[in-house]
């Protein structure tokens, strides 16, 4: 149980990769959010580890970082463009459709999914960039 | 977007088709049921979530939410239901035991909460369980519910609940749902609270929770909640059956506080049951059916309760019953009409009394008195003056009582009804009905102030003496007949200003100005000239002085004058002389020589300065210092000042020339006087009869003056002042008897018809053509701050101006109508 009032969460990758992060950020993606909440109790919330298995090493990187880049700039203007390789474009996008199932704590989808709609739009853009 | 994510993911994907629906289900299936038993610690969310995810993606999201959906309902069904309707038949045991085992409240409640309690642990493991499920199907409930606009699961698991928990039959009681044994159970609870049972709030609050999460729709709208459609109507339809038989009972077994008292409570109790019991929503709701059952359909014998409404809340000034009254009363009807009625019908009752017990004072004074007459004749003397004065005495009562009476309904008013502007309308206007019933409102209103002027205001601050006046001045503002006040106002004014007998002229000016103030300019015009006409006399007076002192006149003896001139038009001379302003041929007083030149004097020093003039003398208005020698018993002459009526000092003066031992008979003394008979014999009265003042001796000695009796100078007078005033029994300002009275109704009503006539006269030219209808109205509307006019008198009065041909008759108007006639 003491994991549930950690700070920091560990995500793992299908290739063993182990990201600790902090808790906060990690909550940026919803399903995170919901897989690590502590009132449901689900076997994620007890350990504070989450495994992916269907996420590379590499993309859960790029994930990882992209939470904290969230987190950082939740509230700021005239945010720079994340670096995001070309390459990666595809798998991210699926990464992002698969983690950010955007829930508001209650029971109802929030109607504003603007941060969701930025991360897919951010990738989707890029994807477009890489194909042209 | 998300299509285009989700289709492009698809198209791209490593799509394993071989990926078995039922496989992954029963791995979902088994989860579910972990969760509802709440074993999901052995569970991976992501596991699931990646299962639900793909499914999905495999386009068989369809499949998935029937899936659920039958998980659910059949969970519901078998799991959920059952143990529900367990706790009913078990309570429904304890009910059935009926009479032969007692079914104490307390079995009943015990049976109730174990109802609720298991609904409660039903509703929030629902609500959990569906959580966690809602939670690992979220991809499902993202995607497709949403492109499919079906509702989310978490929603249709909540129709579920609500179709087959609790509006599932209970077996044994054919159509009746556990719902309705809810909220049964719910109203038994609140019941038993109305008794003053403890029950437990947060139980019924936690259901109460349910249904408020519960709707009747999936679109899930704020007035669709179970709450709202099923319970609410239940609860509201059982409070008014409770309310009304609560209403009729308190009605039959308490007084009108207790009512109130209970009402009040019950309203706030009420309030605090929707915040802590029910729903916040209710409260309005409740509210209305407390204000329809408790106080709308009963308010009306509550303030009606013999015994105990609001007549004797009034006459036992119990404020704050009243203050409840009012409270309850303003819930209902804004215009608080039962309330004022109440009220109203209590001051013009308390207010009639008032104006009988001042009739009866004032009247039964003189039968008293005519008996005494024939009884014993020789009383006559005192016994006129004395009833006079009780009359006097019962016209200020009669004005004290009101004011009382006014000073109680203020302050009821003000503590208890908020000062509330439509029951201070109702207020005055029973204050106006009833004072102007009571035909000498005008005239006791006058004396009062007569009263005060005189005596009233003696060693009183000026602060007591406005707020006294202003007192006074409120009746005034009741009185209809302004023009009669006036009339009375006049003439006592015009004895206290004549006879000085006003102790302050400051508040005598203070009066004047409010009465300016209340009822305006024209009213107190007439008022003013008399204060001016005085003021213009006393300068008079000191510049005759002057004049005299110029002639150099030598004699020492010559009396001095002090004159007051009055201009006839604006002083009620009629009512300082009433008895004989017949407007001819008025007896003049003959006086003697001494007095006759100074009169002289005085007339051609006026008549010098104002030619055209013409001077009345009003002999009977007048006072004078006479200064008389007594002998004393040793031989020694001892001096004393006589202050006398006019006509006192000429009947004395005629004594001066009588030899010592010789008499008058009255006859005499009228023919050397010429003064009228009952002057006369008044003065004679005080002269001869009054103990103290005993300056002539009577022969014979009886209180009664005849024609025939002879009057002797009382030598041996003695008295231990110096400075005597000798009254005269009219000088005081008294109630008029009825001749007297209906003397100033006719002139009053003379003046009347003047004032209506220049109004018509006014609106006509005005107008030019006015049909009759609207003519009235608006004579009525100009005049009303003076008086009521009479619709009749009125009309006698266009009448009148027809035949003398101001005005003529429209011939061709289908309503009556006339024009002016330039």
């Amino acid at each position: 149980m003491s994991s549930s009032v950690s700070d920091f969460v560990t995500l793992v990758s299908n290739d063993g990769f182990e990201f600790i992060v902090r808790r906060s950020s990690a909550y940026v993606a919803g399903t995170i959010k919901r897989m690590l909440d502590p009132t449901s109790n689900f076997a994620e919330a007890i350990s504070g580890r989450c495994v992916f298995n269907n996420i590379n090493g590499i993309v859960l990187e790029k994930v990882c970082e992209y939470l904290y880049y969230n987190e950082k700039y939740k509230n700021a203007k005239d945010v720079p463009d994340m670096d995001i390789p070309p390459e990666l474009c595809l798998e991210l996008l699926m990464a992002s459709d698969y983690l950010n199932g955007q829930w508001s704590s209650g029971r109802k989808f929030m109607k504003d999914r603007t941060r969701a709609e930025e991360f897919r739009s951010m990738s989707l853009a890029d994807m477009q960039t890489t194909i042209a | 977007m998300a299509n285009t994510i989700i289709r492009g993911s698809k198209a791209l994907g490593n799509s394993n088709d071989a990926i078995d629906f039922d496989t992954k289900w029963a791995v979902l299936a088994s989860s579910l049921r972990e969760i509802h038993t709440k074993n999901a610690s052995m569970l991976s969310f992501e596991e699931l979530y990646r299962n639900a995810y793909q499914l999905v993606l495999k386009k068989r999201g369809e499949s998935l939410y029937e899936r659920v959906k039958e998980f659910e309902e059949a969970w519901l069904k078998l799991e959920v239901r059952p143990r529900i309707l367990a706790v009913i038949s078990s309570a429904l045991l304890v009910g059935n035991r009926g009479p032969t085992a007692m079914t104490t409240t307390d079995e009943k409640r015990v049976a109730g909460e174990r109802l609720l309690k298991a609904l409660k642990q039903a509703w929030e493991d629902h609500n959990i369980c569906m959580n966690m499920t809602t939670d690992v199907l979220m991809y499902m409930d993202r995607v497709y519910c949403t492109d499919n606009r079906k509702p989310s699961i978490f929603t249709a698991s909540m129709a579920q609940f609500r179709d087959h928990v609790l509006r599932s039959p209970v077996p044994a009681h054919g159509n009746k749902s556990i719902a309705t044994f809810l909220y049964s159970v719910i109203m038994d609870q609140i019941h038993m609270e109305r008794d003053g049972d403890i029950i437990d709030k947060a139980l019924i609050r936690s259901c109460v929770y349910m249904l408020e999460g519960l709707y009747e729709s999936e679109e899930e709208e704020e007035d669709n909640k179970l709450y709202l459609t099923s319970f609410e109507p239940e609860f509201l339809d059982a409070s008014r059956r409770f309310y009304e038989g609560e209403g009729k009972t308190l009605l039959r077994q308490a007084d009108a506080g207790t009512f109130c008292r209970h009402t009040m409570r019950r309203v706030t109790e009420e309030q605090d049951r929707c915040r802590s019991t029910l729903s916040p929503l209710t409260s309005p709701k409740i509210k209305a059916v407390i204000e329809d059952e408790l106080i709308r359909n009963n308010i009306r014998e509550v303030i009606e309760l013999q015994g105990s409404g609001v007549k004797c809340m009034l006459d036992d000034d119990r404020l704050e019953e009243l203050q409840m009254i009012y409270e309850l009363i303003s819930r209902v009807d804004p215009r608080k009409e039962e309330l004022s009625r109440a009220v109203q019908r209590r001051i013009v009752e308390l207010g009639t009394e008032i104006n009988t017990a001042a009739m009866n004072n004032s009247q039964a004074q003189p039968t008293n008195c005519t008996k005494q007459d024939s009884d014993k004749a020789e009383g006559d003397g005192k016994a006129s003056e004395k009833p006079m004065n009780l009359q006097t005495a019962a016209a200020i009562r009669w004005v004290d009582d009101v004011l009382q009476l006014k000073q109680k309904y203020d302050t009821v008013l003000l503590a208890a009804f908020h000062s509330d502007q439509g029951l201070q309308t109702a207020l005055s206007r029973s204050f106006t009905d009833f004072i102007n019933v009571f035909e000498r409102s005008s005239e006791f209103l006058s004396l009062f102030f007569d009263e005060n002027m005189k005596k009233g205001i003696k060693g009183k601050t000026e602060n007591e003496v406005d707020a006294l006046l202003d007192k006074g001045i409120t009746l005034l503002r009741y009185v209809q007949d302004k023009d009669m006040f006036e009339r009375y106002y006049k003439k006592h004014l015009s004895r206290r200003l004549l006879m000085k007998r006003s102790i302050s002229m400051d508040a005598e000016r203070q009066m004047i100005s409010k009465m300016k103030m209340e009822v305006g300019n024209t009213f107190t015009q007439k008022i003013e000239a008399m204060f001016k006409d005085m003021a213009v006399s006393e300068d008079l007076s000191s510049n005759f002085k002057k004049h005299v002192a110029r002639l150099g006149d030598p004699d020492p003896k010559r009396a001095e004058l002090d004159i007051h001139v009055l201009t006839s038009t604006m002083w009620p001379l009629e009512a300082m002389a009433p008895t004989y302003y017949d407007g001819e041929g008025r007896p003049m007083c003959i006086f003697p020589p001494q007095i006759e030149r100074v009169k002289h004097g005085f007339e051609k020093f006026y008549l010098d300065k104002h030619s055209g003039r013409r001077l009345t003398w009003q002999a009977n208005m007048g006072t004078a210092d006479i200064r008389a020698y007594f002998p004393e018993s040793k031989g020694k002459i001892k001096t004393r000042e006589l202050n006398v009526s006019t006509y006192a000092m000429v009947i004395l003066l005629l004594f001066n020339d009588l030899p010592p031992g010789e008499s008058y008979t009255c006859e005499e003394l009228q023919a050397r006087t010429n003064m009228p008979l009952n002057e006369l014999t008044r003065n004679l009265q005080s002269l001869a009869v009054a103990a103290k003042t005993r300056i002539l001796i009577k022969e014979p000695m009886s209180k009664d003056i005849k024609l025939s009796d002879k009057f002797f100078f009382n030598e041996s007078f003695y008295s231990q002042f110096t400075k005597i005033k000798i009254g005269v029994v009219t000088s005081g300002n008294k109630v008029e008897d009825q001749d007297e009275r209906k003397e100033t109704e006719k002139k009053n009503d003379e003046s009347r018809g003047g004032s209506i006539e220049a109004a018509i006269v006014r609106i006509m030219k005005q107008r030019k053509e006015l049909s009759h209808q609207k003519l009235i109205t608006e004579v009525i509307q100009q005049l009303t701050t003076r008086f009521m006019p009479d619709v009749n008198m009125v009309k006698k009065r266009i009448e009148s101006l027809i035949e003398r041909e101001y005005l003529e008759r429209v011939e061709d108007s289908n309503r009556p109508a006339y024009r002016y006639l330039a």
